[in-house]
């Protein structure tokens, strides 16, 4: 593409609540700022999800998260952003180009600095090869849960939900107090997902069974949805077809994970991180991409908005110096890896020597009483125990001042 | 023309020629015969044309080498494929030259490859070439093969862009179009033919009976000796279209002996995805479009076999569909097709066995039945060309360049708001594809004329814009969204009754 | 003599708590709290078992505005038992737009005492496009 003049200093893709807060904190640094979001309101994912829990962290206070945008938009809209809703990118190049597209106009614009807050989408039946026929009544949690809450929608009436992330423990709930029917929520793993307070106040308060070690074997109906077959799996996730049972229903919710939205990241030639689905990112969260930084769930699935939007203001405040010229990442980065027990580490690189910096990680099993141990080759940098750590909840380490041998290789692992 | 919805007098009028099935092939003799000074009237229990094996194919445009010379699948196949090249060029409809590699991976593969090569020949296959293994992986890299025959005349075809197309301008050139109605029976009452349907009867003078995997039993109903239908279906996996970026060849392991169709395969499509599949097992429901959790994992298998960086992780969806054998189980192989008038009852004509190639020899399927035996009955008066209305298959906006794209917008705005994010399809593209000829409303209706629904996400963006769409722009009601028919809603209804009145 | 188990949501520790407790009289009594790491984790545990309470989240119709529904939820928690009948008196609730965030929809839903806040804003509609 041909490079244009810049137009902006920074432009955030994505107005949920890592977008959100990006754009409020690289305008709060003095930058022009542009956010693109491409539903007619700002907050992303956020609008429907009408449960509370969200600003424990942020402020302190249990909101709905319409009401945790809301404090994010507020800040935006006061630190003179400039917002472009029901306006969608088309194209993005690593040059830092981007093609908007919105209804009457479609037109390229360029920045000094972009970051990407596209957010995820969810893992579909078709991805974990789900056998059975594909009739009317199968969504994905996500999908259930705009359709009920924004739409005024009813999915169905009799209804089982494969995953106990927490968005499939919400809409257990949700449906129920919608006045349809949930028979069971089916894990494949022999743990659940999503938070203990949620298997409490979703399924437990109402209820409703939660199979661990099972899945959907089967979906029966040509036409909407007659009943799923239920099977227990063995080691390896595998239905045993012994153990199938039937459920009549009219309604599967499938809540079996969420991807990073990188099309746009992958088009632009960005290097991504094939256990996260994000980008690869410095201490400072810019990509491979000079000038692209990337936050939220676009960059790792995260279970906590508080968190997400926090990244968010990092990866703003630095968009914004990058835009003003300051240099933004590090001669000769450290490359950081999951060691044994660990599922990833982020930031994937950091610079040799630093004043202290964030890693968020996450475990891949269940665990109790660990140490988690940061090693620079064979010497230990920095160790932190914890009492209790779950795939399903990230975890944070501070790391001291740190001063590494260029070329060394840092690994996290639990102990 | 009016659309071609049902007629109140339906029941009354005695149609020159009923179709049952509108499939490729009931669309294809829709569309020959719409020429003609005809009264045509196709049926299908279906709420749209083309549900059963013509949406559920590898969508290839076969170049006739796997078929014995002189037989008349090797005949309507050179044909067809000529023809049908041409009639997707003139309506638009997507199709391609990918061209194929047949690859051998066994010694017994390799003598296959020389049979294989000279029934090419005989057929009038051009270009047909043996290659070895490093030539394989120039022309498609991550594919293992002792060696191949290349094809370079294999093709691609949107199957069911092919058939709706077909359908839509039949239907602007006066055919009528029963859709949702089911045919039990075929019976002849003195001199016209009565198809008892489930919302009573229509009369013809001629019946075609191109009703697929479903056929065998209808015919006899007026035929009881006609030969029996063994059901076979297939399974597909459906890769994401970042895949096809890279495989744009088709591959075709030489397929084992006795299966029931031509092996597993890697299919590039027109839209980009790359298809592996079908699998082949008997069963009895021919109409049983499920996939199952041992062929899925036989075909991820099957693919390592000759892809061995098979993305599994870049699988985005699986389908299912019915082959309509002559072969009973145990036999497996192909017969040739049936194509034949009743010779008890006149005017009478089925279409049974048709299995692959039979989406390539579909024209050439219609212009046998038109003009080898309706034509041997009677003299049929061709409609005059400026009478004939052309339609178009619309060119899809996130093919067209990026400065057209812009200049589209601009001329038209709803171009700008793009509902499916994954395969680029416009809130315009949307709205014109609910104004098709057919009255197709479902959301599967709109998913073959868009692609709406077809990318990685299934929907997870574009179903609530779909909702939003409809419910603002249309009013429509809960009830109102179906996903494939009447028997299949979408809702339960309000989550709460409205609170306007 | 029952026994329960419940995790702690206090703090990340997650503590197992196991309570033992009664049929008293007057409603479920706790008689022992263990497994927790600190006294936070005693009243929880208590309050889980004999008054618990949740926040209610639901959807409120609304007539004339650009959407159909508006989110809202209890400003506090409400007693665990009041829920069904807090859900059946606010699917009886029809607003009319505009509705604006943290404005309160009911009073004392249910009996409970606790108001009901909306957690979004619903502009009118404009008069053509009303849903």
């Amino acid at each position: 593409m041909p490079s244009r003049p810049p137009e902006v200093d920074v432009a955030v893709i994505g107005g949920g609540p890592a977008g959100l807060a990006a754009a409020a904190a690289a305008a709060e640094e003095g930058a022009s700022v542009r956010l693109i979001e491409r539903s007619e309101d700002l907050g992303g994912i956020l609008n429907q999800c009408i449960h509370d829990g969200f600003g424990l962290h942020a402020f302190g206070e249990a909101l709905s998260g319409p009401e945790f945008a809301h404090r994010y938009i507020a800040r935006v809209l006061a630190a003179g952003v400039e917002v472009e809703t029901d306006t969608m990118v088309a194209q993005f190049d690593r040059s830092r180009e981007i093609v908007l597209t919105t209804r009457g106009t479609r037109q390229a614009m360029s920045a000094r600095a972009v970051v990407l807050a596209m957010g995820c989408r969810e893992r579909t039946p078709g991805m974990i090869l789900m056998p059975g026929q594909r009739p009317a009544g199968v969504y994905t949690a996500g999908v259930a849960q705009w359709l009920v809450n924004e739409a005024n929608l009813l999915v169905g009436r009799t209804a089982v939900i494969l995953g106990s992330g927490d968005v499939g423990l919400i809409m257990a709930r949700r449906l129920t107090w919608e006045g349809a029917r949930v028979l069971a929520v089916l894990e494949k793993l022999p743990y659940h997902s999503g938070l203990a307070r949620n298997v409490q106040q979703c399924l437990v308060d109402h209820g409703i069974p939660l199979y661990l070690s099972h899945t959907v074997s089967r979906i029966d109906g040509a036409d909407r949805v007659e009943r799923v077959a239920v099977a227990q799996v063995d080691e390896a996730g595998c239905p045993i077809p012994e153990s199938e049972f039937t459920l009549a229903c009219d309604t599967l919710l499938c809540s079996i994970g969420l991807i990073p939205e990188n099309e746009l990241s992958r088009q632009a030639g960005i290097a991504l991180d094939p256990i996260t689905g994000g980008a690869r990112v410095n201490e400072q969260l810019m990509t491979s991409a000079p000038g692209v930084f990337a936050c939220g769930n676009v960059l790792h699935i995260h279970d906590v908005a508080d968190w997400a939007a926090a990244e968010g203001e990092r990866a703003g405040r630095n968009a914004a110096r990058y835009a003003a010229g300051e240099p933004i990442g590090s001669e000769s980065p450290v490359a950081v890896r999951a060691g044994k027990g660990i599922r990833y580490v982020l930031p994937q690189l950091i610079p040799c020597s630093s004043d202290g910096l964030d890693l968020s990680l996450r475990v891949d099993r269940p665990a109790r009483g660990v140490r988690i141990a940061v090693r620079a080759d064979s010497r230990t940098v920095h160790d932190v125990s914890r009492t209790r750590v779950h795939p399903a909840e990230m975890v944070r380490i501070a790391l001291p001042r740190l001063t590494l041998s260029p070329g060394v290789s840092i690994e996290v692992s639990l102990q | 023309m009016a659309k071609g919805q049902r007629t109140a007098d339906g029941h009354q009028r005695v149609w020159d020629c009923l179709i049952v099935g509108a499939g490729i092939v009931g669309a294809s003799l829709a569309r020959r015969l719409s020429r003609f000074e005809l009264t045509v009237a196709v049926v299908d229990k279906a709420a749209d044309v083309g549900l059963g094996a013509s949406c559920r194919n590898s969508g290839v445009l076969h170049s006739g080498i796997n078929y014995r010379p002189g037989s008349l699948r090797a005949r309507l196949c050179m044909e067809g494929r000529d023809t049908l090249q041409a009639w997707c060029a003139t309506l638009g409809v997507p199709a391609a030259t990918p061209g194929k590699l047949i690859t051998a991976h066994t010694k017994r593969d390799l003598d296959a490859l020389d049979a294989l090569t000279a029934q090419g020949e005989a057929n009038g296959v051009p270009g047909v070439r043996r290659i070895d293994e490093e030539e394989v992986q120039s022309l498609q890299p991550g594919v293992r093969a002792l060696a191949a025959l290349h094809v370079p005349s294999a093709g691609i075809v949107s199957p069911y862009a092919a058939t709706i197309a077909l359908a839509e301008e039949a239907s602007l050139n006066g055919v009528a179009f029963f859709l949702q109605r089911t045919v039990h029976a075929i019976r002849e009452e003195s001199g016209t033919f009565v198809l008892d349907t489930d919302t009573g009867p229509l009369r013809g003078r001629w019946v075609i009976n191109a009703a697929g995997v479903a056929a065998a039993t209808l015919g006899q109903t007026a035929d009881p000796a006609l030969p029996e239908i063994y059901p076979c279906r297939g399974e597909y996996l459906v890769m994401d279209r970042e895949v096809g970026e890279a495989m744009r060849t088709l591959v075709y392991p030489v397929p084992p002996l006795k299966a029931g169709g031509l092996g597993v395969h890697l299919t590039p499509t027109t839209d980009g995805n790359v298809l592996v599949g079908p699998s082949a097992e008997y069963l009895d429901d021919g109409e049983d479009y499920a996939c199952t959790a041992d062929v899925l994992s036989r075909l991820v298998d099957q693919a390592r076999g000759f892809w061995p960086a098979f993305p599994r992780e870049k699988v985005i969806g699986t389908y299912a569909g019915t082959r309509a054998k002559l072969t009973p189980p145990g036999q497996g192989g192909f017969a040739d097709f049936f194509i034949e008038e009743s010779s008890r009852h006149p005017r009478l004509v089925h279409l049974l066995g048709l299995e692959s190639p039979a989406l390539t020899c579909a024209p050439a399927i219609a212009r046998t039945v038109v003009e080898e035996i309706m034509g041997a009955r009677e003299r049929i008066e061709r409609k005059p060309e400026d009478r004939l209305v052309p339609h178009a298959w619309p060119q899809r906006f996130d093919d067209l360049p990026e400065q057209e794209k812009q200049a589209q917008v601009a001329a038209h705005p709803d171009h700008g708001d793009i509902v499916c994010r994954c395969e680029g399809v416009t809130r315009h593209e949307v709205l014109a594809a609910l104004e098709n000829p057919l009255g197709v409303e479902t959301l599967v209706g709109l998913k073959y004329r868009t692609r709406v629904t077809m990318g990685r996400c299934h929907g997870g963006y574009c179903v609530p814009r779909l909702v939003e769409l409809l419910r603002n722009e249309r009013g429509w009601q809960p009830d109102r969204f179906h996903l494939k028919g009447p028997n299949s809603p979408l809702f339960a209804g309000f989550a709460k009754e409205p609170g306007d009145a | 003599m029952s026994r329960s188990t419940l995790t702690c949501i206090l703090c990340p520790n997650g503590c197992e708590l196991e309570i033992d407790w009664t049929n008293a009289p007057g409603g479920p009594a706790v008689v022992k709290v263990s497994g927790n790491s600190c006294p936070k984790g005693t009243a929880y545990a208590t309050e889980e078992i004999t008054a618990p309470v949740r926040t209610v989240t639901t959807t409120v119709r609304v007539a004339g505005g650009i959407r159909p529904l508006v989110p809202v939820r209890t400003a506090v928690p409400v007693p665990l038992s009041s829920v069904t009948a807090c859900l059946k008196a606010l699917r009886a609730v029809v607003l009319t737009a505009p509705v604006r965030i943290g404005e309160r929809i009911a009073a004392d839903i249910a009996g409970t005492g606790v108001s009901v806040i909306a957690t979004r804003t619903v502009q009118r509609a404009a008069p053509s496009s009303k849903l």
